[in-house]
């Protein structure tokens, strides 16, 4: 009596096959995901561009995000402050009747944060201006984008990276930034 | 492979739709939540964003008065610590105080105003909206209003200092009424009527710990809670560590070894109830070695001729040789100090007991001295007199009696403010009936206690660090100080501050009540009580108007007149003390046969009186002796644990002649043989998710026994049996084993080095570790 192993075989072969297919198609989907789906450039609720005000009509940077020098956060500008320039400045444009439904529904606006670090990282923007980094080392050249993407990775690699270059005192202490 | 048919070929595309999205969710996970950035729509002027602000407050957790700052950030109150300003607790704070917080952000807090639906005490409640409950209240006390409002009418509120208590005064007088108290478990209604006693002073006095050589306390557990126990570390620490070369001697007397205790140089177990005895018998001994030499001095002599050595130390338990010892060193040292308070001040004796503590005092020399005690002046100020917050306070008699009144009269009405009589009472029959007969209860708090689980309205109140008030700290500092406490946060809920509740129902009744209480608000009430401080007090007060006089105590959180003063209303002499000085024994209830074991209650450091129990962070705090963690347990001698049969996490029902609770045993080796302890605070049936339903209550089983003289409750009186429920449970605590398993940590081996000592002589004191000893 003899069995026949070649069936089981093709079987197998076949299954190999299979999973081989699935995971080049992981890999094709994980990489899909992170150039073509990438939470590095988020869609504001405004149409914001930084090219128009930073860029072209040189708007300084702490115009508007008005805490960076004295405060842990740059501050994003009030509804307010918006509505003050854009009611003699580009009235009537769509994006503009935008800003003015939630003025005058007396919403704020709910941007979507490009550079977010996690809670247990102490971060202070009045350190890192007062020591003189531009805001464009470490979030890019703002001026230029339209929609604001994120070009650092903001891992703790690169943050040291910089602080090594720089030499920053005490920049490599655990409790510089973990506090 | 090419051969495929149409089998394999969907199995393929299965494959590879499958892994395709896998890996995109894959890459999905990996992305960080979406995070928003909220930008205020007109900014604050005085915020930013990442930058504290913090604000000058007094802590309201206990009756000491510390004063606090807040740190706020937009708007969120962030951290508490203590104002270095003021004058209580020079920038520091106890635990409870740090826990503000959680009473702040507590997810049990009312949030609106309720309205019973079920039966009274089911816990039926629905939510109304505040105009119809402000007006259904003011329509019931405007009809109950008028004369003989006093038995209809009841205001009875807890701690309430400064102004506040004056508007509730003010309100009930406009009422008719003269049914308004304030009742606070831990208040020390003996120490303010001994003092009335002796020296005609119905206040506390300054207890000069700090300057003191020779400190004797006498229960007074004031590391942890008496008085003001944040002020009293401060002190402790300046007379231990604080004057190089001059290190004060501490000893303790007290069955039951506290904190406090913990830290002394002596720890004396008297029995319970005979501390007066033990002060008498040092005092005859003082009086006998002729360490006193007053006018007096044969007056004293035969006053205290019956308390010989003999009889003291056969009554008390104490060794005569160690009461000469201490009656010497007391004597000797220059200053010196005698406290009492815990359970000393608070058996049927208490008053008793806390006459003959000061008769010390006065023996030695103590009384208007540096490092003894040191009599607060009166403020020249009546505006500043008149927010002394112990006159609202009454003790358990005159609080029965209100009871009784509420349960007899038809329509009576009870209005609880911050106040939780039904778990800081003990569980009797008169207090239950009263509950269950008053025509109306209605509860102005912060959670659902026990108290207000019975009531038929509920008005949630703002917390204390969303409201405006000021306070007197008592006991003093030895000159007059004041603190505002303001709103630091903006308040979270739909909730009124107590102040504006009374203001906005005087409103509505109307007439001559809404006349005599015409304020919009609390704020303006105290601005304007302010002011006359400001007028009467203008010599000495820097700024030049009120508002900046306003706007600067704002800013330092309190205000003070510095520089010493008398007190020239005290009257030191000898004659009432002698008149007084009669020692009483301590009456207990139940009989020792049947009950064998005295209940040694404390109020605990988290806790308190029990208002500390829905807060997180009090649970897990360990408590400072025994490290147990969220649960009650009950203190045994480990000789009394091995007589019954008893180990560690044994339910035990502790039973006195009026109630029983379950508890589990905890053994203690610091603690008398025929006593057992138990912490206040646990048990409560109600009051949120982290208080209900977690260990016992003591104060439960208490008899209402209370002290001959003053009336208060004599919560330290009651005997207790034990016995096993056969039931086992794991006492959750920090800490290993009470054995030292030979590594000598508390250095019972250890030679000690006199602190004056020359290198030399610390060179020749080595320690020795236990092999070479």
């Amino acid at each position: 009596m003899s069995i026949s192993v070649l069936p089981a075989l093709d079987a197998s072969k076949k299954a190999v096959g299979i999973f081989v297919v699935g995971l080049i198609a992981f890999v094709i989907g994980y990489w899909v995901n992170r150039n073509y789906f990438s939470d590095a450039t988020p869609v504001q609720p405004i149409e914001f561009s930084h090219r128009i005000h930073a860029g072209e009509n040189q708007i300084p940077c702490m115009y508007c995000h008005l805490y960076a020098r004295s405060s842990r956060v740059a501050g994003v500008p009030s509804v307010h402050k918006c509505i003050n320039c854009h009611k003699v400045i580009a009235t009537g444009r769509a994006e503009i009747n935008k800003l003015f439904n939630y003025w005058n529904e007396k919403k704020p606006i709910p941007w979507i944060k490009v550079h977010d670090l996690p809670d247990f990282v102490y971060f202070s923007h009045k350190r890192h201006v007062r020591g003189g980094v531009q805001c464009q080392t470490c979030h890019g050249p703002v001026e230029e984008m339209n929609r604001v993407t994120r070009l650092a990775s903001l891992q703790m690699g690169w943050c040291l990276e910089c602080h090594r270059a720089k030499k920053v005192e005490n920049g490599r202490d655990c409790w510089t930034c973990h506090k | 492979m090419l051969n495929l048919n149409r089998r394999d070929f969907f199995k393929l595309i299965g494959a590879g739709s499958i892994g395709t999205g896998a890996g995109f969710l894959l890459g999905e996970s990996m992305k960080n939540p979406v995070e928003l950035l909220i930008p205020y729509l007109i900014p604050p002027e005085d915020i930013v964003p990442g930058v504290a602000t913090w604000y000058n407050t007094v802590c309201n957790q206990c009756g000491a008065g510390c004063g606090v700052m807040v740190k706020v950030m937009e708007g969120r109150a962030k951290k508490i610590e203590g104002n270095p300003a003021h004058p209580v607790n020079q920038g520091k704070l106890c635990p409870l105080g740090q826990a503000g917080l959680q009473v702040l952000y507590n997810p049990d807090r009312l949030r609106n105003p309720l309205k019973r639906t079920g039966e009274r005490g089911s816990g039926k409640f629905q939510e109304i909206p505040w105009e119809e409950a402000l007006t259904t209240l003011a329509d019931r006390v405007g009809g109950l209003s008028g004369p003989g409002a006093s038995d209809r009418v009841h205001l009875l509120s807890g701690r309430a200092g400064g102004h506040l208590d004056e508007l509730f005064s003010r309100f009930m007088d406009q009422l008719g009424s003269r049914s308004y108290l304030q009742y606070e478990f831990a208040h020390p209604h003996n120490l303010y009527l001994a003092n009335k006693l002796l020296f005609d002073e119905e206040r506390l006095p300054y207890y000069d710990i700090k300057n003191t050589q020779y400190l004797l306390s006498f229960g007074a557990d004031y590391l942890t809670s008496w008085l003001s126990p944040v002020h009293h570390g401060l002190s402790y620490g300046h007379m231990r560590q604080g004057r190089p070369g001059r290190r004060g001697k501490f000893v303790q007397v007290e069955p039951r070894l506290s904190l406090t205790g913990a830290n002394a140089d002596e720890w004396v177990p008297a029995k319970p109830g005979t501390e007066g005895l033990l002060a008498l018998g040092i005092a005859h001994l003082m009086v006998r070695n002729g360490h006193y030499e007053g006018d007096d001095q044969d007056k004293w002599s035969r006053a205290l001729d019956e308390y010989t050595p003999e009889r003291v130390s056969r009554q008390t338990g104490v060794d005569a040789q160690r009461l000469a010892s201490i009656a010497e060193e007391f004597a000797r040292s220059r200053p010196s100090l005698a406290i009492g308070g815990g359970t000393a001040a608070n058996h049927t004796n208490g008053v008793s007991n806390l006459v003959a503590f000061n008769s010390l005092n006065y023996l030695a020399g103590n009384l208007q001295k540096p490092g003894g005690i040191l009599f607060n002046p009166p403020s020249d100020s009546p505006s500043l007199l008149s927010a002394s917050p112990h006159k609202s306070q009454a003790p358990y008699a005159r609080l029965l009696a209100l009871m009784e009144r509420l349960s007899k009269t038809k329509d009576s009405l009870l209005l609880l403010h911050h106040c939780n009589p039904l778990f800081n009472l003990p569980d009797t029959v008169e207090i239950k009936a009263a509950f269950q007969n008053a025509g109306m209860i209605v509860s102005l708090t912060n959670f659902m206690d026990e108290s207000t689980m019975m009531a038929d309205l509920v008005l949630p109140t703002h917390s204390y660090l969303e409201s405006w008030g000021d306070d007197v700290p008592e006991p003093g500092v030895g000159f007059p100080v004041a603190a505002i406490s303001q709103p630091v946060v903006a308040p979270l809920y739909d909730t009124r501050a107590a102040g504006d509740i009374l203001l906005l129902l005087a409103d509505k009744i109307g007439g001559d009540v809404r006349n005599a209480l015409p304020w919009s608000n609390m704020e303006a009430y105290l601005k304007s009580a302010w002011k006359r401080i400001y007028v009467e007090k203008g010599a000495v007060i820097e700024s030049s108007t009120f508002e900046s006089f306003w706007k600067a105590v704002l800013q330092a959180g309190v205000w003070g007149e510095t520089g010493s003063k008398d007190a020239p209303g005290v009257r030191i002499s000898g004659k009432h003390l002698l008149s007084q000085l009669a020692y009483e024994a301590p009456r207990f209830a139940g009989d020792q046969e049947a009950y064998p074991y005295i209940l040694h209650p404390f109020v605990s450091q988290a806790f308190h009186d029990g208002r500390g129990a829905n807060l997180p962070w009090m649970q897990e705090l360990p408590d400072p002796t025994t490290s147990v963690v969220y649960g009650s347990w009950v203190e045994l001698n480990p000789r009394t644990a091995m007589h019954l049969g008893i180990r560690e996490g044994d339910l035990l029902w502790v039973e006195s002649p009026t109630g029983k609770i379950k508890v589990p045993a905890y053994l203690y080796p610091a603690i008398m043989p025929g006593v057992v302890a138990m912490p206040i605070g646990q048990g409560h049936s109600a009051y949120g998710q982290y208080a209900k339903g977690r260990g016992a209550n003591p104060i439960q089983i208490l008899a209402p026994l209370t002290d001959v003289k003053s009336g208060a409750l004599a919560w330290a009186a009651t005997r207790v049996r034990i016995t096993k429920t056969g039931e086992r449970v794991e006492i959750l605590k920090t800490d290993g084993t009470p054995r030292e398993l030979g590594r000598n940590i508390t250095g019972k081996r250890i030679t000690m080095i006199p602190i004056d000592a020359s290198p030399g002589e610390l060179a020749s004191n080595r320690v020795t570790g236990p092999n070479k000893g």
